[in-house]
């Protein structure tokens, strides 16, 4: 039981990360950037959270309605300058890292290095857990859990039922021809940049929710996300999500039957046998590759 | 870009480095700049090893903080934990990041899918899984941390700070001299095409995979021993310390920074970043990183090549701003560092400045430039074919997938012939050059050079048999010159030389196809036609005895048609035994002594052109989609 309780509280737990690798695998796998900024989109989403909710009586989780907005215009200008420099898939790491470095720096300064909690008082979610028969779920990562689900059916529903979708993953395939053949691709880039936004934006929140923060926080995400982004198959909505639930779950039994510390080894061992035998993630999308 | 004389800043370099202390000794200058360029030269020794594998190969890695963190701990546990003596860890730190080096290349240049954006997420990984086992290993560290005692060395060596320096310098400039002699060798240049496109690197015969496992292992080593030193000179070492994203960051931004395809370019941007943070540590540590992150945002966008490719391109304006900024040094005294700092802005600032329009060698490109290759001497007549078989293809099958490329050909090559390979679209050709030139494996049959199998060679190795290629579409080397795109054929051909003596001997192909004009043109800068004869001298320059064109006519005017045609038959003449794949049959006729036909990826007729041409299941197989090709 113990074990059972250790792999679903870890999955919950994953589903932040996957949250947070959604953004990331989109852009990745639609518009061929890989947008480390993203992490520095996050971070100020958690800080803004932080910063809303002390100041105003909106509660942690409405700032949503600000965060989420400007976060997503924020991201959508930054694909913009993607877009006006021609910004190859290597150079997007180079810049999009510079980008980063200046984001946690700058909140760095607004809000200094310390630990940074919302009060209790402004944050009643953070110590209450649920109980399912035997078993306890911090409030917070069942959250995470809802919103990852609710985003992720959202835009898998959009990248494979509608136009827009099937215009995106022919642009992900080849943007020339996809432009040859009329999609406009600034539009649908600058769209799929704001939701990758927002999503940073709802990611922050969720993370803000679960305690304390610090602006180094964005780069210890770097690695794990990753991991799940590789897992799940870059630019697989679906798959992004399994793969942040098994990683969470992974690490949480390993943290039980071994000690924490063993987690990064086996998620990150998993991640390089995945990288060898299957480099399109581990689940790949039935419809196949092309 | 990659010539000249570097070794005599590396040999300045290099004595500075030995006689900085005693120069100290002597005019007084406070210690603290000795520890300011130990940070210096530990940077350029990680920045330049990155740089080696990343740069000059282009296999971008997250992995520095691997070998930076295996040095560290090799040297940790050994002297710290075991009380070793600090130099023969100092070794074997090295030795440990090369065979962590060799683990991770043999894993990850042996995938088949490998590619660019794969290797840098391998390399992620490694990091964090080196990290989480020093955590739970209690005989590494064991989440205690490290405390490493001062360590016993000779007194000749002066203060500790004094040690750490030359040690960092030692190994600094080991690594500047790997890298120079790199760029100086063919172990560079062969990273370089990889670079560019490492197909067709391989088919010039170059050992890719071993030239990546040099590559990898020399970042192992110099990174493992840097890491080392740093060890030795922090004192402190845990996990979190030493497996942070600082270090594959900062390699990164650094090499960016000062240009990843020159030797010096990391140590350059080592020099920048590390004075940056110096200057701004007084109260600005909030700016340093925003100023080094716009600075690397910046420099992307607008300076991709780095500070050193402008340098070089300017370096009397460079030359002369350090020199305003020693005169002004010595008139109003003041900070040194600060005055360094003000002197690497401004140079950086000039460096920057928009070029004009950058050296347009392209106009130097004269009108007639086909001319030379106009006029061609001594008779039509092809040397006689006498007999000898050459390449020997049996019963070769090729599918993909489902689909069957090629069935069942066979074909032979005689010496001194010319076979025109001709059929309609889709009917294999293509493919049977794949095949022949061990760019693709046959599901089944045999292809044997002089009568020895090849099926199983690398292609690099089938170059040493004798066989070279051109493209359809030409695959040049694009950061290379022409002239350098035909000394990469030549260091790595049939007969290797090293640089000095291909640059020369490159003038003696560029002329077989008339591009003596356009040596120091880049590809971009030439027009297809150009292009396709540069496909010719690459393929030429590896000395082949059997030379398959792929369509090497391909989109050309009938004037250039005519030039190819001289050239061809030149070559064909020079001794070289060629297949001809191509389209237009006036061509073929014209050129070939003797014509194989597919059609449907299987052998439908071959024999003299004249008998060939008249066969009336030739006729109709290419009847409608080819019979007006004959008429132009």
């Amino acid at each position: 039981m113990n074990v059972l309780q250790a792999g679903l509280a870890g999955a919950l737990g994953g589903s932040l990360f996957a949250l947070m690798a959604l953004g990331l695998s989109l852009t990745w796998g639609f518009l061929k950037v890989i947008n480390l900024a993203h992490f520095g989109l996050i971070l100020l989403g958690s800080y803004l959270t932080f910063e809303l909710a002390t100041t105003t009586p909106l509660g942690p989780i409405n700032t949503l309605l600000v965060t989420a907005p400007v976060l997503g215009v924020l991201g959508a200008a930054i694909h913009i300058a993607y877009e006006r420099f021609e910004v190859s898939e290597l150079s997007s790491l180079l810049v999009s890292y510079g980008l980063l470095i200046i984001l946690v720096q700058v909140v760095h300064n607004i809000w200094s290095a310390d630990f940074q909690r919302m009060d209790a008082m402004v944050n009643p979610y953070a110590t209450r857990s649920i109980r399912l028969g035997d078993l306890g779920f911090p409030l917070p990562t069942l959250l995470a859990a809802g919103f990852g689900l609710v985003l992720v059916v959202l835009v898998s529903t959009i990248v494979n039922r509608t136009y827009a979708g099937r215009a995106l993953r022919a642009f992900g395939q080849d943007r020339e021809i996809a432009s040859a053949f009329g999609i406009d691709h600034r539009l649908i880039g600058m769209a799929l940049a704001g939701v990758a936004g927002a999503s940073a934006a709802i990611a922050g929140m969720l993370f803000a929710l679960r305690g304390t923060i610090t602006p180094d926080a964005a780069f210890e995400w770097v690695g794990l996300v990753f991991a799940i982004v590789i897992l799940g198959g870059i630019g697989n909505v679906v798959g992004t999500f399994y793969a942040g639930l098994l990683v969470g779950a992974v690490s949480g039994v390993v943290a039980l039957l071994w000690t924490p510390s063993h987690s990064p080894l086996v998620v990150f061992s998993m991640v390089v046998l995945a990288l060898v035998f299957r480099p399109g993630g581990l689940f790949p999308r039935r419809a196949g590759r092309h | 870009m990659k010539r000249g004389r570097g070794w005599i800043p590396l040999a300045a370099i290099a004595l500075s480095i030995a006689v900085l202390p005693w120069i100290r000794e002597l005019t007084g200058f406070p210690a603290s700049y000795l520890v300011l360029l130990s940070g210096v030269l530990f940077w350029t020794a990680q920045a330049t090893s990155w740089n080696i594998l990343s740069g000059y190969s282009g296999y971008f890695s997250f992995g520095q903080g691997a070998f930076y963190g295996v040095g560290v701990y090799t040297l940790a546990v050994l002297v710290g934990r075991q009380g070793q003596s600090w130099w023969p860890a100092l070794l074997l730190a090295g030795l440990a990041g090369v065979l962590l080096a060799l683990v991770i290349g043999t894993i990850a240049f042996r995938l088949r899918s490998l590619r660019g954006e794969i290797f840098a997420l391998l390399t992620l990984a490694i990091p964090f899984i080196l990290s989480a086992i020093a955590r739970v290993t209690d005989s590494i560290d064991g989440g205690q941390g490290i405390i490493l005692p001062v360590p016993d060395y000779p007194d000749f060596f002066g203060p500790f700070q004094q040690f750490i320096f030359w040690l960092s310098g030692a190994v600094a400039v080991l690594a500047l001299v790997i890298a120079y002699g790199m760029v100086r060798t063919r172990y560079g240049w062969a990273l370089f095409a990889i670079h560019d496109d490492e197909a067709v690197a391989e088919g010039l015969g170059v050992p890719t995979f071993r030239h990546k496992m040099i590559a990898i292992a020399a970042n192992g080593l110099i990174a493992g021993l840097s890491g080392a030193v740093s060890a030795l000179q922090v004192g402190f070492i845990s996990p979190e310390g030493t497996f942070n994203l600082r270090v594959p960051l900062f390699v990164i931004v650094m090499s960016v920074l000062g240009g990843r395809l020159f030797w010096a370019g990391p140590a350059v941007g080592a020099l920048y970043v590390v004075t940056l943070q110096n200057r701004l540590a007084g109260g600005f540590e909030g700016w340093s990183l925003i100023i080094l992150g716009a600075v690397l945002v910046l420099l992307v966008l607008f300076a991709p090549e780095g500070i050193m490719a402008r340098f070089v391109r300017r370096p009397w304006t460079i030359v002369s701003v350090v020199a305003g900024v020693l005169a002004a040094l010595a008139l109003y005294g003041g900070d040194p560092v600060t005055w360094f700092a003000v002197a690497l802005g401004i140079a950086a600032v000039v460096a920057l400045l928009p070029a004009g329009k950058p050296t347009g060698r392209r106009a130097s490109a004269p009108a007639g430039r086909l001319g030379s290759t106009r006029t061609d001497p001594g008779s039509d007549l092809p040397p006689p074919a006498t007999g000898k078989t050459l390449l020997e293809a049996d019963d070769l099958t090729r599918r993909f997938g489902g689909i069957h490329a090629l069935r069942g050909v066979s074909m032979r090559l005689l010496e001194g012939e010319l076979v025109g390979l001709v059929g309609p679209n889709g009917s294999g050709k293509t493919t049977l050059v794949n095949l022949l030139s061990g760019a693709l494996r046959p599901t089944s049959g045999s292809i044997a050079v002089d009568g020895a199998d090849i099926v199983d060679v690398a292609p690099h190795k089938i170059v040493h048999q004798g066989i070279a290629r051109t493209y359809q579409i030409p695959r040049p080397f694009n950061s290379l010159t022409v002239r350098d795109n035909v000394v990469v054929a030549i260091m790595f051909g049939r007969e290797p030389r090293g640089l000095t003596a291909s640059r020369q001997a490159a003038e003696e192909y560029l002329a077989l196809v008339g591009l003596s004009d356009l040596g120091e043109v880049r590809p971009g800068g030439i027009n297809l036609h150009e292009r396709q004869l540069l496909e010719m001298a690459r393929a030429m320059a590896t000395r082949p005895r059997i030379l398959l064109l792929d369509e090497a006519l391909a989109g050309l005017n009938p004037v250039e048609i005519d030039n190819a045609v001289a050239v061809v038959r030149r070559i064909h003449r020079s001794g070289v035994s060629i297949v001809l794949v191509e389209h237009l049959l006036r061509v073929v006729n014209q050129l070939a002594t003797r014509i194989v036909v597919l059609d449907q990826g299987r052998l439908l007729a071959e024999g003299d052109p004249a008998t060939v041409m008249r066969n009336p299941a030739v006729v109709s197989a290419y009847l409608g989609s080819e019979a007006h090709a004959q008429r132009d």
